[in-house]
């Protein structure tokens, strides 16, 4: 009986001790409210850089890195890239947010990939005071004001795709009011969310649609293929990963069905989506048929070899806008996030790897944001609007 | 009745049920020996994918193919089938032989293990991005061309070749289970295994000789999914492994002929249910068969209740 009431007496000790020191920690923010820019600044990355989507976020990351690498060798100031790997999974997202969080060196962070991942790290970040910028999440909801201030995108949301992608269908693509377009996400946040405003768009026109929802991890799309019917004039396809979209249109056109395959800007990508007659919509051309960015790109495939996504560049062009944030906040050798996250979201860049030029707007998203269609013919990707 | 449906997802499901029951025979065979559910064994499918897409790298790539299709397609599925096997054998050799005598849980949890570790790995040596076979753009397009079939509907070249490659693979392994004497000493390991030693039976040449089959099957179905649908990437072990347990667990685990017809049960329901329910629901259609099978027939559709002596 004594020892027992001696086992309670230690815990409660212990519990209490945990309360007091829980109370007494600062949060990460006023701990490090300004640090020293002479040993060089840290950017976070959050990024699934491995796990199913990886093929994505290592490519993120490398254009981010190499950013970074280039920046470094001809500036004094030094930024310094601190990776984390969410494997695109909300949960892990929240745990590495709060490393970098709770890392005082990091004074903004790119990333992360997914818009389910920024509604979870959101209120960390916020709390810390960091500001977060994804090259990807394009749900709208994420800029509707919540995260305002320490939010942003370099990239278009679904408010601007799915409109674009519905009304050339209907003026373009032989879809009428009547007839039928089956909507097919892959079961991630970035393809629902797309695939329901669409979806959406074309029931309001009085199309048909046919909702369906296929794995990221499918290869075999025959049996949904077989529902394609003659009166099918498009199949939706915004799929996070090209070669899925390859892969569906290729047995599309295997079963003899007469549907265009029309994908989004996730399906962008001249190496690996080439089936012809297909559409995709992108709002930029593909950077590695800019000429004006020829150089950038071999130096880029200099230090990492392979194809690259369509979700890549855009972190380039965040990390540049980190580095255009930190220089100004530098300038009298000391930083703060509060700094940073005001700096970047008025940086104002005249011209961008993307093709035009990067400016935001107060909610955080990209200003005069539009979204280009183009027509794959003969493997090349051809404006058609 | 929309027959050109009816009949295009009953060749897919066959289709796709033959990849899985190649996997499944793998699961099935191994449980029947070693009472082990080799999780890695889905893994081992993606090994095999990875060296038939390396016979296509090497042989000048999909739309450059340096030798004839039919040569190709022998050499992938020979090299698949024998990388698949060497390294099942591996497997057992380092991650299982010693916990032969271990309680359950611990090589479930090395299988496991074993699993994550390959996954990881390939994607370190090979990179995470999607690979494809691309046979819709090799010299004879196998994946693109093929036959009509009643109601207008279609089956591609690839297609006859994954189901006309399981049978001849299945028709082989029942062949050598029954007719030889490794076979019989397989057969009789499974029965009993302690007996079985008794009996002057090497256990452990029976062992390895079962991973390096169920994992050779594996390495072919491998190969048969990447011709027919085209993409390899390093995680693609974990979603068919699971597909096929299932299948071997409702065809009755440690049963052959019901790891087939498990294979062909899953792939049918898979593609049913997307044609006539929703895509969806497929997954819910899958899991809802394994429940009921479990409810109804506890030991699968063809496997037979084990009887333990109190």
């Amino acid at each position: 009986m004594v020892r027992r009431f001696g086992l309670i007496a230690i815990a409660a000790t212990a519990v209490v001790l945990a309360i007091v020191s829980a109370a007494a920690a600062r949060p990460a923010a006023q701990a490090a409210a300004t640090a020293s820019c002479s040993k060089g600044v840290s950017i976070g990355m959050q990024a699934p850089i491995t796990g199913p989507a990886g093929s994505i976020g290592s490519d993120q990351l490398h254009w981010a890195l190499f950013y970074f690498t280039q920046w470094n060798k001809t500036h004094k100031l030094k930024i310094h890239l601190v990776q984390e790997d969410t494997q695109l999974d909300p949960s892990k997202a929240s745990t590495t947010a709060q490393a970098l969080a709770s890392n005082h060196a990091v004074m903004g962070v790119i990333g992360p990939a997914g818009s389910d991942e920024v509604q979870a790290v959101a209120p960390i970040f916020r709390k810390a005071g960091l500001a977060f910028a994804s090259g990807s999440a394009t749900r709208v909801s994420l800029t509707s004001g919540a995260w305002k201030g320490y939010f942003f995108r370099d990239v278009p949301n679904d408010g601007v795709q799915g409109p674009t992608d519905a009304d050339y269908m209907f003026a373009n693509l032989g879809v009428t009011s009547g007839s039928s377009v089956m909507v097919v996400d892959d079961q991630e946040s970035y393809s629902t969310g797309l695939a329901d405003i669409v979806g959406q768009a074309l029931s309001g026109k009085g199309v048909k649609v046919d909702r369906e929802s296929v794995s990221q991890k499918a290869t075999d799309f025959s049996s949904l293929i077989a529902k394609v019917t003659s009166s099918t004039k498009v199949v939706f396809l915004p799929f996070q990963i090209a070669s899925e979209a390859q892969l569906f249109a290729q047995q599309l056109q295997a079963q003899g069905k007469t549907a265009i395959a029309f994908g989004s800007d996730g399906t962008f990508d001249a190496t690996n989506f080439t089936v012809n007659g297909s559409y995709i919509s992108f709002f930029a051309p593909d950077v590695t048929t800019i000429p004006a960015d020829a150089s950038i790109v071999n130096v880029f495939h200099k230090q990492f070899p392979g194809a690259t996504s369509p979700f890549g560049a855009p972190n380039y062009v965040l990390a540049q806008m980190y580095a255009t944030a930190i220089t100004k906040a530098c300038k009298d050798g000391k930083i703060s996030r509060a700094e940073v996250r005001k700096d970047v979201l008025k940086v104002s860049l005249k011209s961008t790897i993307l093709g035009g030029p990067m400016r935001l707007t107060a909610n955080g998203d990209v200003a005069g944001a539009k979204f280009h269609i183009f027509k794959i013919e003969n493997g090349k990707y051809v404006t058609v609007a | 009745m929309n027959w050109n449906l009816f009949v295009t997802e009953l060749v897919s499901g066959i289709t796709h049920g033959s990849v899985y029951a190649l996997i499944a025979l793998g699961y099935s065979m191994v449980y029947g020996i070693l009472k082990l559910l080799n999780f890695a064994h889905g893994d081992i499918y993606m090994v095999g994918s990875f060296i038939g897409f390396g016979i296509i790298t090497v042989s000048g790539g999909a739309t450059n193919l340096g030798m004839p299709v039919w040569l190709l397609l022998f050499v992938m599925l020979f090299c698949a089938m024998l990388g698949g096997g060497l390294l099942g054998v591996m497997i057992e050799r380092f991650a299982y032989r010693r916990l032969r005598n271990a309680p359950r849980i611990a090589p479930l949890i090395t299988a496991l293990g074993v699993s994550f570790f390959l996954e990881n790995a390939a994607q370190l040596v090979l990179g995470a991005q999607y690979r494809s076979y691309n046979s819709f753009s090799w010299k004879n397009p196998i994946a693109l061309h093929g036959f009509t079939l009643p109601a207008q509907a279609r089956i591609s070249y690839a297609g006859v070749i994954v189901i006309v490659g399981t049978v001849v693979l299945v028709v082989g392994l029942t062949l050598f289970v029954q007719r030889t004497q490794l076979g019989k000493a397989m057969r009789a390991t499974s029965f009993d295994r302690e007996a079985a030693s008794m009996m002057g039976i090497d256990v452990d040449h029976v062992i390895v000789a079962t991973f390096f089959i169920g994992s050779a099957l594996a390495g072919a179905a491998g190969v048969f999914n990447g011709i027919a649908y085209q993409q390899v990437w390093p995680y693609m072990g974990f979603t068919a492994g699971l597909y096929a347990f299932i299948a071997a667990v409702v065809g009755g685990i440690g049963s052959l002929p019901g790891a087939v017809l498990g294979g062909l049960t899953i792939g049918l329901a898979q593609s049913f249910s997307i044609g006539y329910i929703s895509s969806t629901f497929s997954d819910a259609v899958v899991f809802g068969i394994l429940i009921a099978v479990m409810i109804v027939r506890p030991s699968g559709l063809l496997g037979r209740a084990a009887v333990s002596k109190v």
